[in-house]
C-alpha cells in the first residue's frame, strides 16, 4: 500500500501575515496599531485577491442606465450626459402618454437595450469630445450615424432628434463648402415630409437643392446630390399641388409645378423634366386651361419619344385624350386613345389597355356608335377576364352590359312599335332562346346577342324584374354602376314600350 | 454660567457635556437644562447654536408636565414631536449656513444637534440621519479632520445601503460629500466617480438644469481643473454658470411680471429676493465666485465668458438687495466690455443692468 505524498501546503503571505499578527498576541497591542494591520491586510487582499474592484460592484448593483451615465460623467461628458437624460425623460413621457390613451406600448424601455445605450455612449460622448476640438465634421459624423442607427420605424422620434442635432451642427461646418449643410437640409426635409408638413419640407429641400447647385457632390450610394436634390423637391411640389388641387386652388398648384418643372429642366434629367410637365398638364387640365394643358402635354410625349418610353408616352397620350375629350374634340381624342391602345398592348399593360378601351367605349356610347362601343368594352372585358380582377371584371362587365342594351334596343323598339304580328313573333323567340334577335328589315343589321350575364340584366328589366342578384358584387362603386345599369335600361325599354302601346 | 459638581448628581443620573459627551461640570444658566464639560466648548456652542435655541430646549429636555386625559397627553406628545421636528430642521439649515460661509468650526455644535435630536426622533438606523452625518463630514472635511469625516461618510453610506428606499436628493448629497472627500485625500479618480453620481442622482431628483445639480458640476469642474484638464473644466464651468444665470433671470422675469400686475397705491417699495434659502444663497455666491476667479486669470482671451459670469453675479446680488456689491461688479463687467471692445448688444445688456440697480440706489429701503 502506498501512501500518497502529502498535499503541498501553501502559505500565502496572509496566512503568514495573520499568523504572526492576530491572534495569539496578548492584548498589548495599542488600537492605533491594530488598525494599521487591519489596513495591511486589507491592502494585501486588495492587491493580491482578484475580487470585484468597485466598479465591477457598482455595476453589477447599478442599472446599465445608471452606469453609462456615471460613465459619461466622469470623464466630463456632461452635454452627452444631459442630452441622454433628456431623451430618457422623453421616452418616459411618451410612454405615459401612450398609456393613458390605453394604447399597447410595445417598446421596451430604453434601459433595457442595453445595445442602444452603448451605441448613445459610444457616439456622443467622440461627438463631445470632437466638439470641444471644434471638429464639427466629426461632430456631424457621429451625431449621424447614430440618426441612422435609430432609423427603425419605432425610433423615429430619436432619429429625428439626431437630425436636428445634424441640422444645427452642419451650419458651423464651412471647410466642405457645405456639402454637410446641404444633406442636413435633405434630412430635415425628410422629416418634415414625413411629419406632412410640405411647405416647410419644401422649404428645406429649396435650400438643399440650392447648395447643391453645380455641384458633383455625390452620397454614399453613389448618387448626385444635386440629382437627389431635383427629385426630392419635385416630389414635394407633386404633393403640395395634390393638396391645393384637392381644395381647388388651381392657380397656386400650377404656379408651384411650374417651379417644380424648371427646377427639373435645370437638373437636366430628361425623365423628371417628362415628369414635371406631366403633373403642369394634368394641373392646367383640372383648371380647365386647354390649350396650356395640350402644349406642355405635347412637350411631354416628345420627351417621351426622345427616351423612347413607351410607358410614359401612354400616359401622355391618354392625358391628351383626355384634354381633347373635356374640350369636346372628339375624333382627336379618339385617335389619341388609339395610340394608347396600341401602346398599351405592345408593351403588356393590360391594366392601360383597359382604361383606354374603356374611355374609347365611353366616348362612342355618347355619340351613340353602340355597336364601336360595345366592341371597346368588350376589349376592356377580355383584357380584365385575363387578369382575374374581380373588381375591374365586374366594372366592365357592366359597361359592356349597358352598351349591348343601347346596341339592342333600337332593334326590339322597333319591332315593338311596328306592331305586326311578325314583329311579336321574332320578339317572343327572342324571348325565349335569348340568345340572338333577328335583324329588323328596316335597319336590316345583323345584331347578335351572346348569351352572357348582361343578357340577364336586360331580361329582369324588360320582365320589370330587378336581377341584381345574380351579380356578386361586394364592391359599392360596382354596385352603384350596376344598380344605374339596371335602373337606365328599363326605363329606356318602358318609354319603348309606351311609344310602341301609343 | 454655574457650576456643577458631578458627585453632586443624584445616583443614576449622568450629566454629558452637549458637544463631547464628557461628565458635565458647567451648566447654561438661562435654559438650565444644557450641560458642558468646561469653558471652551460652552463658548462654541453658544455662538453656534445654542444662543438661537436655548429656550427652546427647555420643554424638550424637562419632564412632560402630568395630562389629565389621555387626549391631553397625545396632544402634547404630538406638540413635543413637532418641536423637535422643527429643532432638527433649523439646525441643520443653521449649520449648513455656517459651512457655506466657511466657518466649519462653527457648523460642528449645530450639525451634532441636529443629528442628536433625529437619533431621538427616528431611531439609530433611519435613513433621516444621512443629513446629519453630511453635514457633520463637510464640517469635518473644512477643519481637515478627514479620519473623523471619513468615518461620517461610512456610517452614512452604510446607512444609505441598508435602506431600501433613499430619495434620489439624500443619494446625491452623499455622494458629492464622498466626492469631496476624496479630493481632500487626493484620490481623484475615485472623487471624479463620486461625483458623477452625485451629478446622475440630482438630475434623477431635479433634472439636469436644475441649481441643486450645478454644485456636483461645479466639483467636477475643480478637479479637472486641478488636473489641467482645461478644456474639459471650461465646458463645466460654462455649465455651471449658465444653470446659475437661467435660474436668477427667470426669477428675475417672474418678479417683475409680478410687479407690474399688482400696482403698489400704497407706494411700498417692491421687495425682491432670490426664492432661495440661505444655505442655496451662500452657495451661489460661492460658486459663481470661484467661476469668476478662475475666469479672471483667462478673460483676455474669452472675455465673453468672464462678463457672463459677472452678469450672473450682478443679478445674484441684485436680488438680494446687495446694492454696492451690484453696482461694482456691473462696473467691473462693463470695464471689461469696453477695454475688449464687444459688441455694442453685450454693453448694452451691462448697462440696461446698470441703470437697474441705480434706480434700485436711488429709492433706498426705508
Amino acid at each position: 500500500m502506498t501512501t500518497l505524498p502529502p498535499l503541498p501546503m501553501t502559505h500565502p503571505k496572509l496566512t503568514s501575515l495573520a499568523r504572526q499578527k492576530l491572534p495569539c498576541f496578548p492584548s498589548t497591542i495599542p488600537r492605533s496599531q491594530l488598525i494599521k494591520e487591519k489596513d495591511d491586510i486589507d491592502h494585501y487582499l486588495e492587491v493580491n485577491f482578484k475580487g470585484l474592484s468597485k466598479e465591477e460592484v457598482a455595476a453589477y448593483r447599478n442599472s446599465y442606465k445608471k452606469n453609462i451615465c456615471v460613465d459619461m460623467l466622469r470623464d466630463g461628458y456632461h452635454k452627452s450626459f444631459t442630452e441622454l437624460f433628456a431623451l430618457m425623460e422623453k421616452w418616459d413621457a411618451l410612454q405615459e402618454a401612450a398609456r393613458v390613451r390605453s394604447l399597447f406600448w410595445l417598446q421596451r424601455p430604453l434601459e433595457e437595450q442595453p445595445d442602444k445605450l452603448g451605441h448613445f455612449y459610444h457616439h456622443l460622448t467622440r461627438a463631445e469630445a470632437a466638439e470641444r476640438k471644434e471638429y464639427f465634421e466629426d461632430v456631424y459624423n457621429n451625431l449621424y450615424a447614430l440618426a441612422c442607427y435609430f432609423s427603425n420605424s419605432e425610433d423615429k422620434w430619436v432619429r429625428n432628434h439626431f437630425y436636428e442635432r445634424c441640422f444645427k451642427i452642419a451650419q458651423r461646418i464651412k471647410i466642405d463648402g457645405g456639402k454637410k449643410e446641404a444633406e442636413a437640409h435633405a434630412h430635415m426635409g425628410l422629416l418634415f415630409e414625413e411629419e406632412g408638413q410640405l411647405l416647410e419640407a419644401a422649404e428645406h429641400y429649396e435650400a438643399f437643392h440650392q447648395l447643391t447647385q453645380g455641384r458633383i457632390w455625390k452620397d454614399e450610394t453613389g448618387r448626385f446630390l444635386n440629382l437627389l436634390a431635383c427629385e426630392s423637391l419635385l416630389r414635394t411640389y407633386r404633393l403640395l399641388s395634390d393638396k391645393m388641387l384637392e381644395n381647388k386652388e388651381y392657380k397656386q398648384a400650377i404656379r408651384i409645378l411650374i417651379k417644380a418643372s424648371e427646377i427639373a429642366k435645370e437638373g437636366s434629367d430628361k425623365k423628371m423634366e417628362g415628369e414635371a410637365s406631366y403633373y403642369l398638364g394634368l394641373a392646367h387640365l383640372a383648371a380647365e386651361e386647354y390649350e396650356t394643358a395640350l402644349t406642355v402635354l405635347n412637350t411631354y410625349s416628345k420627351i417621351s419619344i426622345d427616351l423612347e418610353d413607351d410607358l410614359s408616352l401612354g400616359r401622355a397620350y391618354e392625358a391628351i385624350a383626355k384634354v381633347l375629350q373635356s374640350q369636346g374634340n372628339m375624333p382627336e381624342a379618339i385617335k389619341y386613345l388609339k395610340k394608347v391602345v396600341e401602346i398599351a398592348r405592345n408593351n403588356f399593360q393590360s391594366l392601360d389597355v383597359m382604361r383606354a378601351s374603356t374611355m374609347l367605349g365611353d366616348i362612342y356610347n355618347e355619340k351613340g356608335y353602340y355597336s364601336k362601343a360595345s366592341e371597346y368594352f368588350q376589349q376592356a372585358f377580355d383584357t380584365t377576364a385575363e387578369l382575374r380582377n374581380m373588381r375591374h371584371v365586374d366594372e366592365t362587365k357592366v359597361h359592356y352590359g349597358i352598351a349591348k342594351a343601347h346596341q339592342i334596343m333600337l332593334t326590339i323598339n322597333n319591332y315593338i312599335e311596328s306592331e305586326d304580328l311578325t314583329s311579336l313573333d321574332y320578339l317572343l323567340s327572342w324571348k325565349e332562346n335569348r340568345s340572338s334577335i333577328a335583324p329588323h328589315p328596316i335597319i336590316g343589321k345583323t345584331l347578335l346577342f351572346e348569351s352572357t350575364s348582361f343578357c340577364v340584366i336586360l331580361d329582369g328589366c324588360i320582365g320589370d324584374f330587378y336581377f341584381i342578384g345574380n351579380f356578386n358584387y361586394s364592391l359599392p362603386h360596382e354596385y352603384r354602376m350596376c344598380l344605374h345599369a339596371v335602373l337606365y335600361v328599363p326605363l329606356m325599354i318602358r318609354k319603348a314600350g309606351n311609344s310602341g302601346n301609343d | 454660567m454655574d457650576i456643577i459638581c458631578p458627585l453632586a448628581v443624584p445616583k443614576g443620573r449622568r450629566l454629558c457635556c452637549e458637544v463631547c459627551e464628557a461628565p458635565a461640570e458647567r451648566v447654561c444658566t438661562a435654559c438650565t437644562v444644557t450641560y458642558y464639560c468646561g469653558v471652551v466648548h460652552q463658548r462654541a456652542d453658544w455662538d453656534s447654536i445654542h444662543e438661537k435655541i436655548c429656550q427652546l430646549l427647555i420643554p424638550l429636555r424637562t419632564t412632560m408636565p402630568f395630562y389629565n386625559s389621555e387626549e391631553e397627553r397625545q396632544h402634547g406628545l404630538q406638540q413635543l414631536r413637532q418641536r423637535q421636528k422643527h429643532l432638527i430642521e433649523f439646525c441643520y439649515t443653521v449649520a449648513q449656513k455656517y459651512l457655506f460661509e466657511g466657518k466649519h468650526e462653527a457648523a460642528v455644535p449645530a450639525a451634532l444637534h441636529s443629528l442628536r435630536f433625529r437619533m431621538n426622533l427616528h431611531g439609530l438606523s433611519s435613513v433621516e440621519l444621512v443629513p446629519a452625518y453630511l453635514l457633520l463630514a463637510e464640517a469635518s472635511l473644512g477643519l481637515g479632520q478627514i479620519v473623523q469625516a471619513e468615518e461620517y461618510l461610512s456610517q452614512a453610506q452604510w446607512t444609505v445601503l441598508k435602506s431600501t428606499e433613499c430619495s434620489y436628493a439624500i443619494q446625491s448629497l452623499l455622494h458629492r460629500n464622498l466626492g469631496l472627500l476624496h479630493i481632500a485625500k487626493e484620490n481623484y479618480e475615485e472623487a471624479r466617480y463620486h461625483l458623477a453620481n452625485d451629478i446622475y442622482f440630482a438630475s434623477c431628483a431635479f433634472g439636469t438644469e436644475d441649481i441643486r445639480t450645478s454644485g456636483g458640476y461645479f466639483h467636477l469642474a475643480n478637479i479637472f481643473y486641478g488636473l489641467k484638464k482645461l478644456d474639459v473644466a471650461d465646458t463645466l464651468y460654462t455649465k455651471v454658470s449658465e444653470i446659475w444665470s437661467k435660474y436668477l433671470n427667470n426669477r428675475y422675469q417672474v418678479l417683475s411680471e409680478a410687479r407690474i400686475q399688482q400696482i403698489d397705491l400704497l407706494g411700498k417699495r417692491f421687495e425682491t429676493d432670490t426664492g432661495l434659502d440661505e444655505a442655496q444663497e451662500a452657495e451661489a455666491i460661492q460658486i459663481l465666485t470661484s467661476v469668476w476667479n478662475i475666469r479672471e486669470s483667462t478673460s483676455d482671451t474669452a472675455p465673453q465668458k468672464t462678463i457672463f459670469v459677472l452678469n450672473t453675479l450682478v443679478m445674484l446680488y441684485y436680488l438680494m438687495m446687495h446694492s454696492s456689491k451690484a453696482q461694482e461688479y456691473a462696473e467691473r463687467a462693463f470695464g471689461l466690455a469696453k477695454e475688449h471692445h464687444l459688441s455694442v448688444h453685450e454693453q448694452s445688456t451691462i448697462q440696461e443692468l446698470l441703470s437697474l440697480i441705480s434706480a434700485e440706489e436711488t429709492h433706498p429701503v426705508t
